[in-house]
């Protein structure tokens, strides 16, 4: 058994080099496709994630009375806390939404006429913002049944409907699209491994004659795959590691949204991704190549 | 399978005329019962072959181009199935053998082309070495055995070249090395002079009766009528498919 790898690797690592020419091409087409593949996943990625920062914004609103007693108001906060579909709630004073108000105001650059007021005319509110925007029934059939505390509850079925509508649109399409690009990624890999292999029949050939089992002729060939795999794959992550930088600042440029962890997560995955890709593939396409010289 | 169109239970008189005997003292490393093959094109290759070999003999066959040689090579090395009859080699019908064990079977056969089929990257000794390692046989067995065949066909001193550093003739010999170098109980070897001229051919002949004094079975497929006729060995000649003589001490043509 431990001939038998150590021989498929000896052999592999031979295979590799001394038919270089192929290696390298099949290397070179295994980075140009992880990019491709890597490339249309970080887009995908980043989609995802300013849609759902998208959804976040959509927010349940309560506008609360003045006069709403203390311990009560806390019994609500408490209550929608508990309740599952609630990521997280905020009281907002309503000296602080002036305040935002008038920030907003400035930053647009427009008047600020509510120095004329006396009083501050915006209500105390609690604002909710629910872990799937499409779950806020509960949670304003709740609102609704408490009129000491609740004034009123903004209406957002209209916006949501709208937004979840858009999101989900545009997350099929780029499941569509990555899918698309997976698939063209796989035939081109399987089938320039096809020809590597196709330019070795005759070794195989003679493998056959001297009676070489199935598993000799065919695990040099997966193992050489995997190596042709990995290192596309390892020159493929140089290669984004180079172009980070500046692809993050696109990103976030691009998307404006996204989240602080992006950065650490994207490169996690997208190491697996390409690494797992790359070896997957390159076994694959050598399974399948080496396979049709085989059954007979 | 291929379709066949025979069916194995009408038989054609054979041309040879006697069978070989079904039964004797001798160990027989092949034997062919109303072997016919039929390509999926159609094309009728061979039909109604009996034919035995015991061990030890030493067997030329002989016919026109297109008779079918090759293809019987194939049946024996399992390359091919037949499409009706038997295969018995060593005793084993290669007809019910599981694909699993094809690759054991086929080490107890060396095969020898007409060209040559070596690596052209590996040296002589990588290009015999590389069939022991490709069947699992341990590093410190390997060397032995490869110096031990390379000296026996007399290409000890050119080890370390490449096929393409080699005459026709040293390229030969290293094929049969390679055969040669799992001990097989027989060697097949077809048209092994075909590319080379006759004073070399001479050599690779001499070796094969060498190798097959030595107590291995060889069953030489040829065109050489000059060296058939000379050596007055078992002699199968093919025709259309068909085994149409079998004389021991024949000559190539048909001396009637
Ligand atoms: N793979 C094949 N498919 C179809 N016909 C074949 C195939 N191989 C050989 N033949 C045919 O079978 C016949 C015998 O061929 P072959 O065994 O190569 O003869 P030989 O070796 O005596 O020259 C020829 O007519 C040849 O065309
Ligand atoms: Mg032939």
């Amino acid at each position: 058994m431990l001939t038998f790898v150590v021989f498929s690797v000896r052999r592999a690592w031979q295979g590799f080099w001394r038919n270089s020419l192929m290696s390298l091409a099949a290397t070179a087409t295994m980075i140009l496709m992880l990019l491709l593949l890597a490339g249309f996943w970080i887009i995908q990625t980043g989609l995802n994630a300013g849609l759902q920062f998208i959804e976040q914004k959509v927010e349940v609103v309560a506008d609360l009375n003045d006069n709403a007693p203390a311990d009560q108001l806390l019994q609500v906060e408490t209550t929608l806390r508990g309740m599952p579909q609630v990521a997280s709630v905020t009281f907002v004073s309503k000296d602080q939404a002036l305040q935002d108000f008038r920030a907003r105001l400035k930053a647009r650059g427009q008047e600020d006429l509510t120095g004329y007021l006396d009083t501050n005319p915006l209500p105390n509110t609690l604002e909710i913002k629910l872990k799937n925007p499409q779950d806020y029934g509960n949670v304003v059939d709740y609102l609704d049944g408490q009129p000491t505390v609740v004034s009123q509850v903004t209406p957002i079925q209209n916006l949501v409907n709208q937004v979840v509508t858009v999101t989900n649109f545009l997350r099929t399409v780029g499941v569509v699209v990555l899918i698309l690009v997976g698939l063209t990624v796989l035939f081109i890999i399987v089938n320039t491994i096809r020809l590597a292999v196709f330019a070795r029949a005759e070794e195989i050939e003679i493998m056959r004659l001297v009676g070489a089992s199935d598993a000799f002729i065919r695990w040099p060939f997966i193992f050489e795959g995997a190596m042709v795999g990995l290192f596309g794959a390892l020159i493929t992550l140089v290669v984004l590691a180079v172009v980070a930088t500046p692809l993050q600042e696109f990103m976030y440029g691009f998307f404006r949204v996204l989240p602080l962890q992006f950065g650490t997560l994207v490169v996690r995955d997208l190491t697996l991704l390409v690494v797992g890709a790359g070896v997957g593939l390159g076994v694959l396409g050598s399974y399948v190549s080496v396979r049709s010289y085989l059954i007979r | 399978m291929a379709p066949g169109s025979s069916t194995g239970l009408l038989r054609h008189p054979t041309l040879a005329g006697d069978r070989p005997p079904e039964t004797t003292s001798e160990r027989l490393v092949l034997a062919l019962r109303d072997v016919a093959k039929t390509y999926p094109n159609g094309r009728a290759a061979l039909r109604d072959v009996n034919l035995t070999v015991p061990e030890g003999d030493f067997v030329f066959l002989v016919g026109p181009s297109g008779a079918g040689k090759t293809t019987l090579i194939k049946l024996l090395i399992r390359d091919e199935l037949a499409t009706a009859g038997q295969v018995l080699l060593d005793g084993q019908d290669l007809g019910r053998l599981p694909r699993r064990q094809v690759p054991r079977v086929r080490r107890k056969v060396g095969i020898v082309f007409q060209d040559y089929k070596l690596l052209p990257r590996k040296s002589v000794w990588e290009n015999v070495a590389f069939a022991l390692e490709v069947t699992g046989t341990p590093g410190r067995r390997i060397g032995p055995a490869v110096d031990r065949v390379l000296r026996l066909v007399g290409l000890a001193a050119q080890a370390r070249q490449l096929p393409t550093q080699l005459s026709g003739g040293e390229q030969q010999r290293t094929a049969i090395a390679r055969a040669l170098v799992h001990d097989p109980r027989l060697i097949i070897a077809d048209e092994p002079t075909g590319n080379l001229d006759p004073l070399i051919s001479w050599e690779i002949i001499q070796l094969l009766l060498r190798i097959n004094e030595m107590g291995t079975t060889v069953l030489m497929a040829t065109h050489n009528a000059e060296v058939v006729t000379a050596l007055r060995k078992r002699v199968v000649g093919l025709e259309d498919g068909r085994v149409v003589r079998d004389e021991v001490g024949g000559a190539y043509h048909r001396e009637d």
